[in-house]
């Protein structure tokens, strides 16, 4: 059944449901492929309104040597009301001790992670494969899903960029690059409804592929997110209009990059590394990326899980957030990174997150990462990563009882082409411990 | 007929008193009584059987005693055991003596205080009550909290500033 406008945009003002029209009616406007609204309240709208206010004024409360304060009141409300969580018995006296979770528990029983106590009537679900290949629905709110927008204002505040947008403007437009996406118009209440765009930079979801550039000028959008695949298309688009800045997500923007963007537009490119597990974590800068949730605490741990000294890399490990439906303890990210300490503050160095990585087709033509994830996403797999060898030649290893080969092939070959050289292994072993999984990962240039 | 609340008056003047009051005993008088009273009068008899035992008498456990024969938990025991399962069952044998003993500050020679809870945990019908009633609960909301996200999977999410 599909939702209403009521029900997408409970709070919808006058300027926003001309914002709307303008959007979906706007000569030059995509074809979108799915609709999408806020769906924030009255009661969320006053939620927001406090994390912006709990964010600008709360700071990271741990030193060097020691837990944050916060973290003993989240541990004990966690083990009392998140059946995972209790059913392990008495929560142990050292933090050292509590065993870690991973990816495969919140992927297998995500409900064995939301609190006893967290009423469902707000619930909405977000189903992700993220960079292991593993599929994870991720229980979750309209307050935490907007939660993005007083997160992104305030780390870009904190970067010299004040974000205004208001009745009438263009806030955020989150562009990607890929064969098939969702693409929709909203607008961001907490923002006086400016409108928000998720859109396709491919050529195929637009009328007219000069149509990206005329409809973007025309909404000149305060910012634009997305990841570096598609800045590199937005910059080829020889936009007229500037941004206040690009921030960049989903996969590492290398440096080479990041100079071009900035050059190009003539504003700062932001690189933010954020999980659906927990949203936004830290924020690239002076080369190291600095933690922005007052309430998310950071470690870093070795393959058996033991705390290594500040600045030794490892696996960083997660405890805390801003989803009150997943209280996270030590959830490990299979991101590598140090914990280093700069003016007193913890910040992570040397992170390796995930690399943007383009496919090619026997044709030459590029297909990107979130092609392959899209084409897959309806197939019953636990996990899968895919990789391609110099010569081209694809393999896919994936795990997942009912996944039936044949349909696998068939989703791999409508994104490739009937020629592509394609090999299905399935099998459990995905990465040996310590070592990154990567979910997409290519030899051949493209 | 019994006359329970004698029989009571007369277990805790032996346990060493104090003497009850009218009003202290009138539970165990009532003018009528249902199934569930009548039960609990039946275990409040096996229960002043076992306080008569020639070790308790004259120790001044008779507060003690009152107090545990007028407990909710004795309710509780009467609805969930009969009485008569409590002196022919072995197991249930065992949890009447424990909690009585229990009750009167006392615990089985050779025992210490952890492992008389803990026996007294284990075979204890109450407990075991009320673990079925919370993984009852537990279960009831895991099954909630697992249809709530597979109904709304299936429905539109809300959009975010920026992939993650």
């Amino acid at each position: 059944m599909t939702d209403s406008d009521a029900e997408r945009f409970p709070l919808l003002t006058d300027p926003g449901r001309a914002m709307l029209k303008r959007l979906r009616e706007h000569p030059h406007a995509p074809r979108y492929t799915m609709e999408c609204g806020n769906r924030v309240t009255a009661d969320d709208l006053v939620r927001l309104q406090a994390f912006e206010q709990f964010l600008r004024e709360t700071p990271l409360d741990w030193a060097e040597g020691a837990l944050p304060g916060w973290l003993d009141a989240h541990l004990e409300r966690a083990y009392a009301q998140v059946p995972a969580y209790r059913r392990r018995g008495p929560r142990p006296a050292r933090f050292e001790d509590i065993p870690t979770i991973d990816r495969g528990d919140l992927s297998r029983a995500p409900w064995d992670f939301v609190p006893d106590d967290a009423a469902l009537d707000g619930l909405i679900v977000h189903k992700t494969t993220g960079t292991t290949g593993q599929i994870l629905r991720v229980p979750t709110h309209p307050v935490v899903s907007s939660g993005s927008f007083p997160l992104l204002k305030v780390v870009l505040e904190r970067l010299g960029v004040s974000l205004t947008a208001g009745p009438g403007d263009v806030g955020v437009v989150l562009v990607g690059w890929q064969r098939k996406a969702f693409t929709y118009p909203s607008v961001t209440p907490q923002w006086g409804d400016a409108g928000h765009l998720k859109l396709n930079l491919h050529p195929d979801d637009w009328r007219d592929p000069d149509d990206r550039a005329r409809f973007l000028d025309d909404l000149d959008p305060e910012i634009y997110t997305g990841d570096p695949v598609a800045f590199e298309v937005l910059l080829g688009l020889g936009l007229r209009t500037r941004p206040r800045a690009l921030v960049s997500t989903a996969t590492t923007l290398l440096p080479g990059l990041r100079s071009k963007l900035e050059a190009g537009f003539g504003c700062p490119v932001v690189d933010l590394y954020s999980l659906n597990e927990c949203n936004a974590v830290a924020v690239a800068r002076d080369g190291v990326y600095e933690l922005i949730q007052p309430r998310l605490y950071v470690e870093i741990l070795d393959p058996q899980g033991q705390p290594v000294s500040d600045g030794q890399r490892g696996e960083v490990t997660l405890t805390g957030g801003f989803n009150f439906y997943w209280p996270l303890i030590r959830y490990r990210t299979n991101d590598y990174a140090c914990r280093i300490w700069r003016d007193g503050r913890p910040v992570l160095a040397d992170l390796e997150g995930r690399a943007p990585v383009l496919f090619r087709t026997p044709t030459g033509e590029r297909r990107s990462g979130l092609d392959v994830t899209y084409a897959l996403k309806h197939m019953p797999l636990a996990q899968y990563a895919l990789h391609q060898a110099t010569d081209g030649a694809l393999t896919l290893r994936y795990s997942g009882a009912a996944a039936r080969p044949d349909q696998l092939r068939d989703a791999l070959l409508e994104v490739f082409g009937p020629n592509q050289a394609l090999e299905l292994v399935e099998t459990d072993l995905f990465a040996t411990p310590g070592e990154k999984m990567r979910q997409y990962e290519s030899d051949a240039v493209t | 007929m019994v006359h329970v609340g004698a029989v009571v008056h007369d277990t805790l003047m032996e346990l060493g008193g104090p003497e009850p009051t009218i009003e202290q005993l009138r539970s165990f008088a009532p003018a009528k009584a249902d199934e569930a009273e009548r039960r609990r009068l039946r275990l409040a008899l096996v229960t002043c059987w076992l306080f008569g035992e020639r070790g308790f008498r004259s120790r001044d456990l008779g507060a003690r005693a009152l107090e545990f024969l007028s407990s909710a938990e004795l309710r509780e025991l009467a609805g969930l055991v009969d009485a008569a399962k409590l002196i022919g069952d072995g197991d249930r044998r065992e949890e009447l003596a424990r909690l009585a003993l229990r009750a009167l500050g006392l615990r089985p020679d050779g025992e210490t205080p952890a492992q008389a809870q803990d026996r007294l945990a284990t075979v204890s019908s109450v407990e075991a009550a009320r673990l079925f009633r919370e993984s009852q609960a537990a279960e009831q909301r895991a099954r909630e909290v697992r249809e709530a996200m597979a109904r709304k999977a299936a429905q539109e999410a809300a959009d975010k500033a920026y992939r993650e």
